[in-house]
């Protein structure tokens, strides 16, 4: 046996389990986002067909109420998902992070939504949401028989409460991550800060959040591919209703290519997804790629 | 005693041993007729019909291998196009609507005719109905059974409430009876569900109610004049009535929700399919807790919204499975079976000849399967839109889309819904 031979023999394992599925799956994506971007191109129907019809199928993507309600409710969803989750999870990580007594007891609480499939949260709020059965109707038979909750029904409304079980689903998640950050922060600048006299407020926004910016960025990143292929939580809580209110890019995406069996408009709507996700990711790849080169300078 | 045991053990074995061979002998003389066949319909009265027809298909000596993809029907079809696609079709598949002749164009499938023509069963079916069957003038497939989607549904103690003894025949005597029951208390006098299907079978039994000939250009034959057409603008017109008269807090729920108001008479109509009847007795409810009628319709002939299922015949070489698909296409034509099957389910059958003055059909049933024939006679006889019959499912969705906006969206004016809809169909050709 050579030495060459022996030396492969003896990285085999690692070469099996690291590079084998490294390459499945980036074959996997890559390999299907370009069937997909090329189905986006042809007269595809039921079946993925042959032939060329241009930008045919995104003109009557574009074109389409739902796709322009769908869009406008990603950018409105996302963001204020975004922005909501990371709020209420800071505050969440904050308030846990003062030496609690049964602090475990309330992370496994505030994690646990996350255990819990997006079908399961959207149904349980679809009843808690319901103006007939939910919390309107409660506070109703409670005695105070003006109260109004109905945005599950009301079409301008309805989005938010979509947002209202992501934020409840995903916050957990955003404390976690926080609460770490909160732990690594260096004692001795806490101490130094002690020193010189900051009171805890100004210890919080000028030393705490500060040093969690990176653990921010990170949250926003992983809430922004939640938010975009947000899908099985409005399947569950209002089927893009009231009418075609609650509709998100996924779901058109999944309405076109089976329910609507038309495969090439599907496709093209996926692509207008993975463009909009680039569209952000891009300049944060960018931007990191940038902070990298001048912490190494 | 040991003896005997042991003898027996031996003729035991001896037979065990011949069996293969005998089967061989019987194979090589006729096939056993084998059908393959994949629907959604898993449970309830779905379930037990498919089922029943099964032990049909074993009583005549065939090998019934049915696999059911419960959930959507969606679902359903991914199987079946995965199937296509390995080049492994089951014999015959659930497929209803155009969508025979959309799938027909991507597998080859089955030619009936000369077994269809055996039976002399084109003359007493429907004459849309038997079309949607035969892409390309050939019968690929076959109608299992069919529903009315405007069916009336109204509740006895409802019509108690306002001492209403007669079914409303038309819109006019509809909304009057509708305002009598709100001014009555009846919070919402029209029960319904918040899914898709079930504002579009509004808007469909409005429109059909109010000109079937106009509900044939626009949805059937997608005629833009027809659409723009003072029909259209009528049927949503009705359709913002109805709307208004339906709880607004059913959110995605399913019309069956709602049942037990509607028997206590808290809410006093439906408009659904024939199943609805189906639903309230399994649900415990009395038949003379409500009483069944046709939509209204306008020009005082009934309408008949149709909807069917049916099974679609895959082209196999497989000789048991080509004997498996003629011995099933023979069974669903069968009055016998029909009969059966739509007992079980509580829909009419396709054939028009069959009688149903025998003990296990409903007063509902027989209201429904003489509608269908004075439709038919009456060329007022048109296909669901809501139930996937009308159109492809593309299409179909489509025009829901604008349909379940307008039910749910007060601001949108009848005339702006029309230029939607005719807009809708545009995008979606």
């Amino acid at each position: 046996m050579s030495a060459s031979l022996r030396a492969f023999t003896r990285r085999l394992p690692e070469f099996l389990v690291i590079w084998v599925p490294m390459l499945l799956s980036a074959g996997h994506v890559v390999v299907f986002t370009l069937w997909t971007t090329w189905v986006s191109f042809t007269p595809s129907t039921l079946m993925p067909t042959d032939g060329w019809v241009g930008l045919r199928n995104y003109t009557a993507v574009l074109g389409t109420r739902n796709w322009k309600i769908a869009f406008d409710n990603l950018l409105l969803f996302g963001f204020s998902f975004m922005l909501l989750t990371t709020l209420v999870g800071l505050a969440l990580a904050i308030l846990l992070d003062q030496r609690l007594r049964g602090e475990n007891v309330l992370r496994a609480i505030f994690l646990y939504p996350l255990a819990v499939s997006f079908v399961v949260t959207g149904t349980v709020w679809s009843w808690l949401l319901n103006p007939g059965m939910g919390v309107q109707k409660l506070f109703n038979s409670l005695g105070w028989t003006d109260f109004r909750f109905d945005w599950l029904v009301n079409r301008d409304m309805a989005i938010w409460t979509v947002v209202i079980a992501a934020i409840w689903q995903a916050s957990g998640f955003a404390m976690a991550l926080f609460l770490a950050g909160l732990r690594s922060v260096d004692a001795d600048l806490l101490k130094a800060a002690q020193i010189d006299g900051a009171g805890p407020l100004r210890t919080y926004t000028r030393v705490i959040l500060p040093s969690l910016w990176p653990i921010t960025v990170s949250v926003l990143v992983i809430l922004l591919q939640f938010a975009i292929k947000t899908f099985d939580l409005v399947r569950a809580l209002t089927e893009g209703g009231p009418g075609i209110a609650t509709q998100l890019p996924a779901l058109v995406v999944y309405d076109f290519m089976f329910q609507r069996g038309n495969l090439g408009r599907g496709s093209a709507a996926a692509v207008l997804m993975l463009l909009t996700l680039l569209a952000v990711l891009l300049p944060y790849a960018g931007w990191t790629y940038l902070q990298r080169r001048r912490a190494g300078a | 005693m040991t003896l005997l045991s042991r003898r027996a053990l031996l003729a035991a074995s001896a037979g065990v041993l011949a069996a293969p061979v005998s089967t061989q002998i019987a194979n090589a003389q006729t096939v056993k007729p084998r059908l393959t066949a994949i629907s959604q319909w898993s449970a309830g009265s779905d379930g037990a019909a498919i089922t029943a027809l099964g032990k049909k298909f074993e009583e005549h000596g065939g090998l019934w291998q049915h696999s059911p993809v419960p959930g959507f029907t969606t679902e359903m079809m991914n199987k079946l196009r995965a199937q296509i696609l390995a080049g492994d079709p089951p014999a015959c598949s659930q497929l209803k609507g155009p969508e025979i002749e959309a799938w027909s164009k991507i597998a080859p499938t089955v030619n009936l005719d000369a077994i269809v023509a055996a039976a002399g069963y084109e003359k007493v079916v429907a004459p849309d109905l038997a079309r949607i069957h035969k892409p390309g003038g050939k019968w690929a497939a076959m109608p299992l059974q069919i529903y009315r989607t405007n069916t009336l549904f109204v509740s006895k103690r409802a019509m108690d409430r306002v001492k209403a003894d007669k079914l409303p025949t038309n819109w006019a005597e509809f909304n009057a009876l509708a305002e009598k029951m709100k001014a009555a208390g009846i919070a919402y006098p029209l029960a319904n569900g918040g899914s898709r299907p079930d504002d579009g079978q509004k808007f469909e039994a409005s429109l059909a109610g109010i000109s079937p000939t106009a509900y044939r250009a626009a949805i059937m034959n997608l005629d833009e004049k027809a659409l723009k057409g003072p029909e259209m603008r009528a049927a949503f017109v009705q359709l913002r009535k109805l709307a208004d008269w339906m709880d607004p807090n059913t959110a995605s729920q399913a019309y069956a929700v709602h049942l037990p108001q509607f028997v206590a008479g808290d809410m006093g109509m439906m408009i659904q399919g024939g199943w609805a009847q189906g639903v309230l007795l399994n649900a415990g409810f009395k038949l003379d807790d409500f009483i069944i009628g046709p939509g209204p319709s306008d020009n005082g002939k009934p309408v008949f919204l149709l909807n069917a299922d049916a099974f679609i015949f895959w082209q196999r070489k497989e000789a048991d499975l080509q004997a498996g698909q003629k011995l099933m296409a023979q069974l669903v034509m069968d009055p016998a079976i029909q009969t059966m099957y739509s007992q079980i389910t509580g829909s009419i059958p396709v054939r028009t000849d069959v009688d149903l003055s025998g003990p296990g059909w409903s007063d509902g049933q027989r209201e429904a399967a003489a509608t269908l024939k004075a439709a038919v006679a009456a060329n007022q006889s048109v296909l669901s839109l809501a139930h996937n019959m009308a159109q492809e499912n593309g299409m179909t969705a489509a025009m829901i889309d604008v349909i379940t906006e307008y039910v749910k969206n007060r601001a949108i004016t009848p005339d702006q819904a029309v230029a939607r809809l005719s807009e809708a169909v545009e995008g979606a050709r």
